[in-house]
């Protein structure tokens, strides 16, 4: 495996394994953000792995920053670190550094009339974990140019709603003031497609811990005088299981490696396509993930107290966001229809 | 703290820039051979019989492609192999005839054949004019392939064999078999008792196949009677007694090929057109998820084939990619019939559509069976996971 990323994966699941047991989950879930671990995040510079040197990260790839988004989806880490990438890849593209903090990032691409001289215009924009925010960071489409849009948050009338898996999810609303506009060599649309790859990494992450804790459990738990591993029916759903995550591991971090290598922004066959394939993959997927996972661990899994559910509520809300299979079924699907049947295996090898 | 699914990881590959080349020369050749051939034949692919493309596909040099020079072969990479086998499949070349030839018997024999068997053979493997059988199924014994009892009993100056293969493909017109009997009958030694055998079916008597027709109607397999058929000593392959440990060698690469999750992608290709530009949404994100599928299982089974090009010995990787493989292929017939609801035909009758998803339809639980079936591979893969 890639160097820098073992070193990654094993330092990262050090620290939230360390940091996040069922205990920990609990009380973030009761009291808010776990400003500690934040805290020590920034330390270790894990939101940086895709920042450049000059802005004090790593300067690496997402086939890096890959270890670290699958580690948020196993430990279920209720924090942007996903969102704290993509921004810093962000200003990365756009050659700039971000201010300190945690970061709201606007997921939604923003219209280019909302943005005028240092005035930006909100209306309901979903923003993860937007009451912490420190600054605001979104994509502007300037007509087919884009530009990457920082902002003061202080003021804004904040919404705060959860998803599924109780991260934040808010809605900001009114006018922010921009401290920082850059010209972004993307797509306007970026934000989207960056944020469907990162939940597909968290999406592999999350179905390896539901995996390991139905390996577990099924080794602990007897019925009928035997552990439950020693049923076949039972050894076939986690040899299922087994490889619906492994399938899922592959096709993300293979659109990361993709995404370094051919980017996402060039005419004809660039990341988008692996990028489309992982989420729509990674977000099929999830049905069977959870479905086996819970199954394997019978009523004692649907508890709040055993803690599975931190995992798979989770999987259920990164399905939806950034786009399910349908959307980039959907995408794929006018993709393979546009160069016809011939064409389909072209594409797919280019 | 590592995770059980660290253990099962598939590092992407990306394939060298230099196989592009390659891929478009086998491409344009495929184009040009394949115009005109029936679709049903095409759909067929790896089960469709054909010696004379076969020898046209050696004439290229893609047969045999990892086998040394010294015997006709072109000592090329197992990438390159791969390259030529994912084309063949996808346009639906019928290469029946080399299949298992290219795939097993030629290293096999590479590996652990005479002198005299190398120089004989594998020419004619790389020229495209040798077809193999693997006599391995028994009448009882499928998944329980070591409790076979074909029995291969010393005799001077060689060997007798007395019991009965079936399933056997190709076994009525292929030239050699690559065979498992038992060699000890100690039922102590279950496995330890199993030797592979290489034997000539153009000079050999005492073996009767027995075309068994499919559902379809087609005339692959076989059940093939060995009454004291007489095999020279140098008929055994590998080690007396290593047979069993010789067979599950191939079995990665049986397990993870391209084959595995190809079979229906001419169909998948046909539905594309037929659905074409005035396919709804919901079409749309149907077909896109098999697109999904099929590039997510072509990143892994070229994982494997990166793994055994280095040597290694990626077999729980395989069965995954099998069971994952078969799922996938295995509902493309129905997903066809359920977004364009067009009668499947049989070959003759309707469009080329309905023909090949007619083939197709009709075929696919074969895809289940041949090479270890799904419930197999998952106890396999549950092994590997520790819970078996
Ligand atoms: C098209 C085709 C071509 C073939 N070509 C060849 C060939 O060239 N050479 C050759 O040697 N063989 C060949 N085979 C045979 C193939 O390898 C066998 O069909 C396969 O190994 C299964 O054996 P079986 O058919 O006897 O089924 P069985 O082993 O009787 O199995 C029947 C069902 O029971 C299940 N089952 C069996 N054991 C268990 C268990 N322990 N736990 C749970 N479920 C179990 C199986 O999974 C299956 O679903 C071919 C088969 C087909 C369909």
């Amino acid at each position: 495996m890639n160097e820098t990323r073992q070193i990654l994966e094993d330092s990262v699941n050090r620290l939230f394994g360390d940091r996040l047991d069922w205990d920990a989950l609990t009380r973030i879930e009761d009291s808010g953000f776990p400003r500690q671990l934040w805290d020590e995040v920034v330390d270790q510079g894990i939101h940086k792995v895709l920042a450049s040197e000059d802005a004090g990260g790593m300067g690496a790839g997402w086939g890096e920053a890959y270890a670290v988004l699958r580690a948020c989806g196993r430990h279920a880490v209720p924090l942007p670190v996903a969102e704290a990438s993509i921004a810093e890849w962000l200003a990365a593209q756009a050659g700039c550094v971000l201010p300190e903090g945690v970061p709201g990032l606007l997921t939604s691409t923003l219209d280019g009339n909302a943005v005028a001289g240092d005035s930006l215009v909100l209306d309901g924009a979903r923003t993860p974990w937007g009451r912490e925010a420190a600054y605001l960071v979104g994509v502007a489409a300037r007509g087919s140019a884009a530009e990457l849009i920082v902002a003061d948050p202080a003021g804004l009338e904040i919404t705060a709603e959860d998803n599924l898996g109780r991260d934040p999810r808010d809605t900001l609303s009114g006018r922010a003031r921009v401290t920082a506009r850059h010209a972004l060599p993307l797509p306007a649309d970026c934000v989207r497609w960056l944020g469907a790859l990162a939940r597909s990494a968290q999406i592999a992450g999350g179905g390896a811990a539901g995996l390991d804790l139905a390996l577990q459990y099924a080794a602990e738990r007897s019925q009928f005088g035997r552990p439950l591993a020693a049923f076949q029916a039972i050894q076939h759903y986690l040899a299922d299981l087994a490889g619906t995550v492994a399938a899922v591991d592959t096709i993300s971090l293979a659109a990361c490696e993709a995404l370094d290598a051919r980017g996402m922004a060039s005419d004809g066959r660039n990341a988008r396509f692996e990028i489309a394939a992982a989420k729509c993959r990674a977000s099929e997927a999830v049905e069977k993930l959870t479905r086996l996972s819970h199954q394997v661990h019978g009523a004692i899994g649907f508890t709040y107290e055993y803690g599975l559910h931190f995992v798979t509520r989770r999987l259920w809300a990164w399905r939806a966001e950034f786009g399910g299979a349908g959307e980039w079924g959907e995408y794929l699907g006018r993709e393979a229809v546009a160069v016809g049947g011939d064409g389909v295996w072209p594409l797919i090898t280019a | 703290m590592t995770s059980v699914a660290d253990k099962l990881r598939f590092e992407p590959l990306r394939l060298p820039p230099e196989l592009d080349e390659l891929r478009a020369d086998v491409r344009a050749f495929l184009a040009e051979t394949l115009a005109g051939m029936s679709v049903v034949k095409r759909s067929h692919s790896w089960e469709s019989y054909d010696a004379e493309f076969s020898a046209r596909l050696g004439a290229r040099g893609w047969i045999g492609m990892t086998l040394p020079e010294q015997y006709g072969g072109h000592g090329r990479s197992a990438l390159e192999r791969y390259v030529v086998v994912e084309e063949c499949l996808v346009a639906g070349a019928p290469t029946g005839f080399h299949w298992v030839a290219d795939r097993q018997s030629g290293p096999l024999i590479v590996r652990y054949g005479t002198e005299a068997q190398k120089q004989e053979i594998v020419p004619r493997i790389t020229q495209g004019k040798a077809c193999f059988a693997i006599g391995m199924s028994e009448p009882n014994s499928g998944s329980d392939l070591a409790s076979l009892r074909t029995r291969a009993e010393r005799i001077p100056g060689g060997w007798r064999v007395n019991g009965t293969k079936i399933w056997t493909s190709n076994a009525h017109r292929a030239n050699y078999m690559i065979a498992l009997f038992r060699t000890d009958p100690d039922p102590n030694k279950k496995h330890a008792g199993l030797s592979q055998f290489l034997i000539d079916l153009d000079k050999t008597s005492g073996i009767t196949p027995r075309t068994i027709q499919n559902l379809a109607g087609g005339r692959n397999f076989n059940e093939v009677a060995f009454v004291d058929a007489e095999l020279p000593e140098d008929a055994l392959i590998g080690r007396e007694g290593e047979g069993w440990r010789q067979v599950t060698e191939e079995l990665a690469f049986e397990r993870s090929g391209p084959e595995r999750y190809l079979s229906c992608f001419f169909l998948l290709r046909k539905l594309i057109d037929q659905v074409g530009g005035k396919a709804s949404s919901a079409t749309l994100a149907r077909i896109g998820a098999q697109v999904a599928w099929a590039t997510t299982l072509r990143n892994m089974s070229l994982s494997i084939a990166a793994k055994l090009n280095a040597g290694e010995d990626p077999a729980l990787e395989a069965s995954v990619v099998k069971d994952l493989g078969c799922q996938f292929e295995q509902a493309l017939p129905g997903l066809c019939q359920e977004l364009c609801e067009l009668e499947p035909s049989l070959e003759g009758f309707g469009t080329e559509y309905q023909q090949v998803l007619g083939s197709l339809v009709q075929v696919a639980p074969s895809f289940s069976l041949r090479g270890g079936t799904p419930e197999i591979m998952r106890g396999i893969i549950a092994k590997g996971l520790g819970v078996r």
